[in-house]
């Protein structure tokens, strides 16, 4: 049977109607070339990227120096919580991103990446600091020479420590990757690298 | 509702658990009359002290068993400086604790003069201060604002870090950088002080004890936060002298001991402050020391200000070439200028053969550096003695039947930053 | 100082740069312990540090060493001057900083001097401080206490193998090119 669209009655829009079915009575009440002006049409992906983005709740991972400068992102001059993010939960479970902020050592790479594996997807890591991005000046026999060993990174965001503003740069540079499309790391990566 | 008075007497005896000072065993008979959790405060944990891991047993809510598990955060920084010059590991101590991290630079650089026995410009010495008592200030600020938020008192954190920024704002006046700023030298201060860190400095002394009032007028006659610290973790003196404790953890038992008044470092016998005693041992006293701490100083801060404002223009780093890189005209100009550079930066200043000990009173409490030096440009031997390491050793003697509750409070006044106690 | 001379297992005592370094014999370290504590009012121990003198005093790679004050480049006659530092007696040597703490304060550092496989009893009978310190030296350095009642490592995982702050452990890490050898 012949294909039965929105778009035939005059308005501009993909969507397939049922073949019994017509403009609501919402659209019928509208005129045809306003629509657009009173409605956000979006896609379903594109609008819960936008619900996730807005509130990616980080996991209290603070490591080492860089976790008090982690901390200075929620106090009051740098804010986090405009962009959604001050809710810092204590479960993994509950959290959207890992900030991995300090230098970790080997004997803390366990519970990092079962911290990280039980975060539910989808699901950020932030390398913050350059201890976490590639083990930092410490180049020695109990530094991981960077947390993208055992975990797939997002952004490396350098420093030592990073300041407050830069490390909200990464993050609103992975808000800008999700909102454009760009899959989480573990997505591009399929496993830890 | 009234505090109870027998909550706030000192034990007599030891609290100090046996045959392992540092671990509470769970008793014969409640592990068979009770009903017995052992519960992991795995390293990674909403309390916002870094990565330590108490293994606790509890009887319900109680504390019948404790254990703590570092090393989380072991960087190998003895080892990492035995590599390098002496002068690329004044880069490597702040990072050992970072929160006060102006006195780990400190002793390791006083601890490399006095091996060089090298004497320091004057100025350098009270920006030196400065620049320390700055940093107590916000190590404590970090302090309360932690520590309230884990009891509950949620806001302190914002204003706590509101006067931590200033504070931070006027490192980075200074040094170009907000922590860890590297800006004490063998010899004296990085650079020289900027024109616009007076005014900058006056305005933060002149505002820090009205902030300190807030905090007092929020916390002190809070009746929750009374109930919480009050009684909870008490240490009396003798326990606190057995187990190394030094800073406030020791001041707050009663022992009256400041290493800035009895063995004086830099200018501190120039000084007037006083130093707060308290005599019950618990957290409530502890968190009283600190703040009667940040209060003096904000005075030693503006002592050493006013000190500074009548030294400008005088050099800030001591003009001994063999250690001391020479200004950069005098390359353009002199051999044995362009001699001394290229072999300070090549192969760095030698440190006579030798081994030192300094102590300063960081905010934790006793900092010492242990320094062994065979003679070359490279350290045979650094050790940092951490405060918080020994206050984490106080874990088990404090706790004594304490609540759930109660363990973070005494966990969170002990004050121990992670990277000190594993380096 | 003369107090010192009777401290049981007194080898010397020698003072530097304001310092007093006690050495005693490594079996009487805890006598020596409880001698300061109890008579000459030592009580508060500071810290244990052992260090490693593997390859101390051993001329450096391009052949020269200076003197113990360094070279001193307006003197070249310095520069084919050997002066090694003097040997030390032992491998190890454990140093135990104490504090006097009080109206008259004073520190001490009481050395004792070990082999690789000797070790020393533990002074946690004289401080219970010493618990987690006496940890991080058998943990760094392999030093075993005698007495401990509960030595196993503190910083390192439990199942590390290796004494890390020893001078033949190596430094560790990734190779990184172009860097130099320091």
């Amino acid at each position: 049977m012949a294909e039965h669209r929105l778009r035939d009655h005059g308005l501009q829009s993909e969507r397939l109607l049922w073949p019994t079915k017509g403009p609501s009575k919402f659209e019928e009440s509208m005129p045809a070339e306003e629509l657009e002006q009173h409605l956000g049409l979006t896609t379903l992906e594109k609008a819960v990227r936008w619900a996730q983005t807005k509130s990616m709740w980080p996991d209290t991972f603070g490591l080492a120096c860089c976790a008090i400068e982690m901390m200075a992102i929620v106090s009051s001059r740098y804010d986090l919580a405009r962009f959604g993010m001050e809710a810092f939960r204590s479960s993994p479970r509950q959290a959207d991103l890992l900030i991995v902020s300090g230098r970790v050592a080997h004997k803390m790479a366990a519970p990092l990446r079962q911290i990280y594996d039980q975060m539910l997807e989808p699901k950020w890591v932030i390398a913050m600091g350059a201890c976490a991005s590639s083990g930092g000046m410490f180049n020695n026999y109990t530094v991981l020479q960077g947390v993208d060993r055992i975990v797939p990174v997002d952004i490396y965001v350098p420093f030592c420590p990073p300041r407050p503003e830069a490390l909200m740069e990464g993050i609103i540079r992975i808000h800008e990757a999700y909102l454009a499309g760009i899959p989480p790391a573990y997505e591009r990566r399929q496993v830890a690298t | 509702m009234a505090i109870a008075p027998e909550k706030q007497t000192l034990y007599q005896g030891t609290r100090i658990p046996a045959p392992v000072p540092t671990i509470l065993h769970v008793p014969e008979e409640r592990r068979e009359t009770g009903d017995i959790m052992q519960v992991n405060f795995g390293p990674n944990h909403p309390s916002t002290h870094g990565v330590l891991r108490l293994i606790v047993d509890l009887d319900g809510e109680e504390v019948v068993g404790i254990e703590a598990v570092i090393g989380y955060l072991h960087t190998g920084f003895e080892k990492s400086m035995e590599q390098k010059t002496w002068w690329k590991g004044i880069t490597y101590a702040p990072r050992i604790d970072y929160v006060g991290y102006q006195s780990n630079e400190l002793v390791y650089v006083l601890a490399v003069e006095k091996l060089l026995q090298l004497g320091v410009p004057e100025k350098a010495v009270w920006m030196r201060m400065l620049l320390a008592e700055l940093n107590r200030i916000h190590s404590h600020l970090v302090f309360l604002g932690t520590s309230a938020l884990e009891l509950g008192a949620i806001s302190m954190f914002w204003y706590c870090f509101r006067e931590r920024e200033m504070i931070l704002d006027l490192s980075e006046l200074v040094t170009g950088q907000r922590m860890h700023t590297r800006y004490f030298q063998v010899g004296g201060l990085a650079e020289d002080i900027p024109e616009g860190f007076y005014a900058e400095c006056r305005k933060f002394v002149d505002w820090m004890p009205q902030a300190l009032d807030d905090y007092l007028g929020l916390l002190d006659r809070n009746t929750i936060w009374l109930e919480r610290t009050r009684g909870v973790g008490q240490l009396n003196a003798e326990d606190a002298l057995a187990l190394s404790q030094s800073g406030p953890v020791l001041r707050a038992s009663g022992v009256d001991w400041d290493l800035r008044r009895d063995q004086p470092y830099l200018a501190y016998d120039q000084v007037d402050f006083r130093v707060p005693v308290y005599e019950h041992g618990d957290v409530y006293d502890r968190y009283r020391v600190r703040m009667d701490e940040m209060r003096e100083s904000t005075r030693i801060v503006d002592q050493c200000l006013r000190r500074l404002e009548r030294l400008k223009g005088r050099p800030w780093i001591t003009d001994n070439r063999k250690v001391v890189l020479p200004p950069r005209e005098e390359l353009h100009t002199s051999m044995e200028s362009l001699i001394h550079h290229f072999k300070l930066v090549t192969e760095g200043f030698r440190v006579p053969e030798g081994e030192v000990y300094v102590t300063i009173e960081s905010p934790r409490g006793e900092q010492g550096c242990y320094i062994v030096s065979q003679g070359g440009p490279r350290p045979w031997r650094v050790h940092f003695r951490a405060p918080s390491f020994a206050a984490l050793e106080a874990t088990a003697a404090c706790v004594n039947g304490a609540l759930v509750a109660d363990l973070i409070a005494i966990v969170g006044s002990l004050d121990a930053v992670m990277g000190d106690v594993d380096r | 100082m003369s107090e010192w001379v009777h401290t049981p297992g007194h080898v010397k005592d020698t003072e530097a740069l304001g310092e007093t370094t006690v050495t005693v014999e490594r079996a009487s370290i805890r006598a020596a312990c409880a001698h300061a504590r109890d008579e000459l009012g030592f009580n508060v121990l500071s810290g244990i540090v052992a260090t490693d003198y593997l390859g101390w005093g051993r001329p450096g790679v391009s052949g020269y060493i200076g003197t113990a004050q360094g070279r001193d480049i307006n003197f070249p006659a310095t520069q084919g001057l050997q002066t090694l530092p003097e040997l030390k007696p032992a491998r190890f040597s454990l140093g135990y900083h104490l504090l006097a703490l009080g109206r008259d304060p004073r520190r001490v550092r009481l050395q004792t001097w070990l082999e690789e496989d000797e070790t020393v009893d533990s002074v946690v009978s004289v401080w219970p401080g010493a618990d987690w310190y006496e940890r991080e030296v058998f943990d760094m350095f392999g030093i075993r206490f005698d007495g401990h009642p509960y030595l196993r490592r503190l910083l390192m995982p439990e199942d590390w193998e290796g004494f890390p702050l020893r001078k033949d452990y190596p430094i560790g890490g990734e190779p990184v090119r172009f860097s130099e050898a320091e």
